[in-house]
């Protein structure tokens, strides 16, 4: 078996003076060890030596943790392989020959800022609006001082181990951001610590959202299915419970 | 600008408009299903069925006049999503695949809605806003189900709605928040059964109508 | 110019306390006068930037990542480290000292390490008050499990992902205080040069990377919070936008920097795969609490690891080590593995790696076990790997992770440089020669939380300094010269990218001043790093635009920075005539190949000045006093 592969890519560029369209490139002797940026790396040395603008991506950890990395390839946020962000994504999982398709994720609330590279500023807002507990540094009592149950504990690990990279919205049919800020609403308001704000963030939290210009959710559960963390859409119920408390009582 | 307001304008308003006016039409459509399960047991036993119904009187009216007033949020809701979150995408992808979550139900509900409201203005005019002066509801639904076209319209337009409901049954559910995972996977066979139910029970009235009676 | 660490006089454990008392006070009425200028938002830098903003001060915070959360804090996996004692088993204040003093092999500042030690605690409490879902016991109370060696259960943790979940608490927390408006985040900024006024650190020139522009910030006092050098190894566990940049510029306007050839090497990383690796995935150090780690005894064997008998394994570390075994500390078992592999007895394609084996433990204590434990770390290393190391051994080599040295700062936290504050992994406080497990997000938390809030007040308070402006000549200065900087990169115009070289400058580093340093080599590599210099000053190719996204520039620069670095990572390493810590000159260890200090003539930091353009740098030595613990020498026999 050859342990390397090659690639027809078409890769959507945009900048300032280009208002976007696919550009092809090949990328020619792709060990399978590679990651996929790892593979755009080498396409883009070529670009760099031979005088060219190599394809703009975000990147940073390439531990599949910053949520930094992303792009639509084949259709797909993230690539097609389940649980697995683009910085994971190996090469192995290609075939020699296949044609790649690599388009920025697309949403009005995540103009793009050139190639493949996405303004996401408004998850950010939307934490600003009220992700986090109202605690100043000192003053915290006994880390030990409130028991919280193992399961509690887990379940909101499991909502807070959102890792920002916005494949939910790219996903969804309606780029809707409900997984990423039900995770954030979840988190907290599971645990005691955050449950004094809980309605507060929770209106707080969606109304923002709202005014950003993402999609309404309409249950399609593709963030669930591409969430590179497996965050599930009853994270997204439970906000939707936690904003019900917080309008009518 | 009021509470009520700004929360039924929200994106979870919306879902919970829509969610709680689709959990109505499921109601309505059950009852309707069971109504017109009737049929299969011959003329006789359906207008009975009829006759009973109409002896409600004034709150049959109203009844209607409130599934009116929710069929105008649902669509006016769905509409307004429709074009909301056409507009959340101004540019789609050139290749896009869907990962596993979606499915016919869910992907086609504002076509499929579009349609079913299509189809109710039909249904009604065909059985609603008819004179029974000189016949029984029975011969009216016999006369048009005579026509096979008319088979085939109601026939499509029941597994229209079956689908519609495939995914509006566990999705209500989703958007009011009642959902935990013990028992998502309990409301997706229920919606799942619901659809079929919906498909196979009304779907076979023209047919049976047609050819059986 | 000598150097003063302003450690406050008294008792060790009395000292940080009667510093607060004696600090001066910024006036609440007038912190919001003061801009407090923060680059980097990772633990150090986003606790930093919250905690001046609830106290009142105005923060500009900025990063190079599209979003705070995303600074390479976040990858921390293993946990932190905390003197709560929760466990029973004998922990306290002074013990997290001692081990901290210890495991630095006796290269830091026992004041500083105290304070950190104290402070420990605080992080915890506040850090569940933040709503940090911390792993958790049946009876409600915290997790707490024994990480890197240590003797007693200090590392409290979030499954894996313990960085993650700490950073994004401070990221919370910092965004609640833009929400006040009282912090404006600058993200997608890179710092480009540090601005003094008057010989104070009065503002940083940054270049906005989404336009191309450069833009001025003025301030009263700069943080700098820019993380560690490691990339300067082009193969490190660190973000690939990890960089020396912010921290060697202000070397260059005058911060000394300390210790710089202090760098950590990690020994459970995922082997190199091929020339176009972009970096190395860390695999939990917890592994080796129940992994074997072998070579086969014969050299160049290439067979499957299953089919050589266990009488042909050499368990190296067993072996060598038997009271210790698989656990000695991470740089012996770094040396180890890379000796094994100089000797022709690496496993892999590349030979480059040895085996790290599960199979024992999976036998006797079963696959579900072994799974529940680790289980997501498997899963990783099969992502990365594709294969199953449940049916085969894993792949591990040592490779570059944290950096001890950083900008010398003294006990304020404050460099050099007066107005300018170092904090987290870019100064080189606390962890001497070698940075125990779980210690790092500690410091970085301690620094920013509950540091520099004091010790920058203090500063304030007691500095007459005028209105933050950045009119001045010594801004459009500043700018112009940067701005000079870029157009020549762009119009070098050679053959090679940016990124050929840094790989290339990695190599050299890693072959020349890397595990075990010998003077020959690193004198060697100097003159290579030397010509790689030239080389990059003549031919590198940098596309596109100065006022445009340009991410080849960005990295063109960055690599320029550590190409200038390394030069001085070398020459400390060659001037340390010791081996400590992480250090290792083969030139002075003992016979059993364990590392031999000089307590007599380098019990000191290393600080380093710079002198100008194709100058040496001046050494600086700051002695270290040790009143409160005996030096040792570790042994792990
Ligand atoms: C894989 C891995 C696992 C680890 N696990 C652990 C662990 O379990 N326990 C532990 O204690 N430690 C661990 N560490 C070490 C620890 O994570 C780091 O030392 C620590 O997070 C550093 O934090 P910091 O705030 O100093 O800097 P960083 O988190 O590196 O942040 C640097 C910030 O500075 C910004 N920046 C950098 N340069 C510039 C510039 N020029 N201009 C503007 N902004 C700039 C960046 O954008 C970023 O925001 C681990 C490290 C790695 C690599
Ligand atoms: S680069 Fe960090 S998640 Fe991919």
């Amino acid at each position: 078996m050859s342990r390397t592969i090659n690639l027809t890519l078409k890769v959507w560029r945009q900048n300032k003076a280009n208002p976007g369209g696919f550009e092809t490139y090949e990328a020619r002797s792709i060990s399978k060890d590679m990651s996929f940026l790892e593979m755009l790396d080498v396409v883009n040395e070529e670009l760099i030596v031979a005088g060219k603008e190599p394809i703009a991506f975000d990147h940073d950890c390439r531990e599949g943790i910053c949520g930094m990395c992303g792009s639509v390839v084949n259709g797909r946020a993230h690539g097609h392989m389940e649980k697995t962000t683009l910085c994971q994504l190996h090469m192995r999982h290609f075939s020699d020959g296949d044609t790649v398709s690599i388009e920025p994720w697309r949403a009005r609330a995540f103009p793009v800022i050139k190639d493949l590279v996405v303004d996401r500023s408004t998850l950010d807002e939307i934490i600003r609006a009220g992700g986090y507990v109202s605690v100043n540094t000192g003053g915290a009592p006994d880390a030990n001082a409130m028991p919280i149950p193992t399961e509690m504990a887990e379940k909101a690990f499991n909502a807070a181990a959102c890792i920002g990279c916005g494949a939910c919205v790219a996903a969804c049919p309606n780029a809707s951001a409900m997984l990423f800020v039900g995770a954030k609403i979840s988190h907290l308001s599971i645990l005691p610590q955050g449950r004094p704000e809980a309605a507060k963030r929770a209106w707080a939290m969606v109304t923002k959202m709202d005014k950003l210009g993402f999609g309404n959710c309409s249950n399609e559960t593709e963030c669930e299915a591409e969430c590179p963390k497996g965050i599930s859409i009853l994270e997204i119920a439970r906000m939707n419970r936690e904003f019900f408390k917080a309008a009518f009582f | 600008m009021n509470w009520f307001i700004e929360t039924i304008s929200s994106s979870i308003g919306k879902k919970l408009l829509m969610a709680i006016t689709g959990a109505s039409f499921i109601l309505f459509l059950m009852i309707h299903l069971i109504g017109n399960l009737t049929l299969y047991f011959g003329k006789a036993v359906f207008l009975s069925y009829v006759a009973h119904l109409h002896a409600l009187g004034p709150l049959i009216v109203a009844v209607e006049i409130m599934l009116l007033i929710l069929a105008c949020i649902h669509v006016t809701t769905g509409t307004f999503l429709f074009f909301q979150n056409l507009y959340a995408r101004p540019r789609r992808y050139a290749v896009k695949r869907w990962a596993g979550g979606r499915t016919i139900g869910s992907a086609t509900m504002p076509y499929s809605g579009f349609i079913i409201l299509a189809f109710i203005v039909l249904h009604l005019s065909n059985f609603h806003f008819v004179d029974l002066s000189e016949r029984t509801i029975f011969d009216v639904i016999s006369t048009h189900f005579s026509s096979m076209l008319y088979v085939f319209i109601y026939t499509c337009a029941v597994v229209v709605v079956a689908f519609h409901v495939s995914h509006g049954f566990w999705s209500l559910f989703q958007s009011l928040g009642a959902n935990n995972n013990k028992y998502m996977p309990l409301l997706r066979v229920l919606g799942l059964i619901f659809a079929v139910s919906v498909a196979i029970g009304f779907g076979f009235i023209p047919s049976y109508v047609r050819f059986m009676i | 110019m000598t150097l003063d660490a302003k450690i406050p006089a008294g008792d060790l454990a009395g000292k940080w306390d009667r510093y607060r008392f004696d600090c001066k006070l910024v006036n609440p009425a007038n912190k919001k006068k003061f801009t407090i200028i923060v680059v980097g938002t990772g633990l150090a830098g986003a606790s930093a930037a919250a905690s001046l903003g609830e106290l009142g001060y105005n923060v500009k915070s900025f990063c190079i990542q599209d979003s705070p959360r995303r600074a390479h804090s976040i990858a921390a996996q293993g946990g932190i480290n905390a003197a709560k004692n929760y466990a029973n088993d004998g922990d306290s204040i002074f013990r997290l000292f001692y081990d901290t003093i210890k495991g630095g092999d006796f290269r830091s500042r026992e004041a500083n390490v105290y304070r950190l030690a104290q402070i420990s605690n605080n992080i915890i409490d506040h850090c569940v008050a933040q709503g940090i879902p911390f792993a958790r016991d049946y009876g409600g109370g915290l997790a707490y499990r024994s990480f890197g060696g240590a003797q007693v259960s200090r590392t409290f943790y979030a499954k894996g992902q313990t960085g993650q979940q700490l950073l994004l608490g401070a990221y919370g927390a910092l965004m609640r205080q833009v929400a006040k408006g009282s912090v404006t985040l600058y993200p997608r900024r890179e710092m480009l040069d540090l601005v003094l006024v008057d010989g104070k650190a009065r503002g940083i020139v940054v270049r906005n990377l989404v336009t191309g522009e450069l833009e001025s910030h003025a301030g009263h006092a700069v943080i700098l919070a820019t993380g560690g050098y490691g990339n300067t190894y082009f193969l490190s566990t660190n973000a690939m936008g990890s960089n020396v940049t912010a921290t060697w510029r202000a070397y260059k306007k005058g911060a000394f920097f300390a210790n710089p050839c202090f760098t950590q090497i990690h020994p459970t990383c995922i082997p190199v795969h091929g020339e176009h690796q972009s970096k190395l995935t860390l695999m939990s150090e917890s592994l080796r609490n129940d992994g074997r780690v072998w070579v086969p005894k014969q050299p160049g064997d290439k067979r499957n690891p299953a089919d050589i008998p266990e009488s042909e394994r050499d368990y190296y570390l067993e072996r060598k080590y038997p009271s210790f075994g698989n656990l000695v500390p991470r740089d012996v078992a770094s040396r180890n593995a890379k000796e094994e592999c100089d000797r022709g007895k690496g496993v892999g394609q590349t030979g480059l790696a040895v085996y790290l084996d599960l199979a024992d433990a999976i036998k006797s204590r079963g696959k579900a076990e072994i799974e529940s434990k680790y289980g997501n770390l498997f899963e990783m290393y099969e992502k990365i790997t594709g294969e199953n190391p449940y049916e085969a051994p894993m792949k591990i080599y040592p490779a570059v992770h944290y950096t001890m040295g950083g900008l010398w700062v003294d006990y304020n936290l404050m460099t050099t440089i007066p107005g300018l504050f170092a904090a987290g992994e870019a100064n080189f406080s606390d962890h001497g020669a070698n940075r125990l497990g779980a210690s790092a997000l500690m410091q970085g938390l301690c620094d920013g939380y509950f540091v520099i809030p004091y010790t920058i007040g203090g500063y304030l308070a007691s500095s007459s300094l005028g209105e933050a402006s950045a009119n001045g000549p010594e801004f459009s200065d500043a700018m112009a010269a940067i701005s000079d900087n870029i157009k020549h990169l762009l119009a070098i115009n050679g053959k090679q990218s940016a990124i050929s070289f840094h790989r290339r400058l990695g190599k050299i580093l890693w072959d020349h001043c890397g595990i075990a340093r010998r003077d020959d080599d690193m004198k060697k590599g100097l003159c290579l790093i030397q010509n790689l210099r030239a080389e990059f000053g003549n031919d590198v190719r940098v596309p596109g635009d100065e006022a445009d996204f340009n991410q080849a520039l960005e990295n063109a620069g960055r690599v320029a920075d550590f190409l200038e670095f390394a030069e001085l990572l070398v020459t400390d390493a060659l001037s340390r005539r010791e081996s400590c810590g992480c250090h290792l000159n083969v030139d002075f260890q003992t016979p059993e190949h364990e590392a031999l200090r000089d307590d007599e003539n380098f019990s000191h930091v290393a600080a380093w000045e710079y002198s100008g353009r194709d100058k040496e740098p001046v050494l600086h030595k700051e002695p270290l006093v040790f009143e409160n613990v005996a030096l040792t020498r570790r042994s792990y026999k």
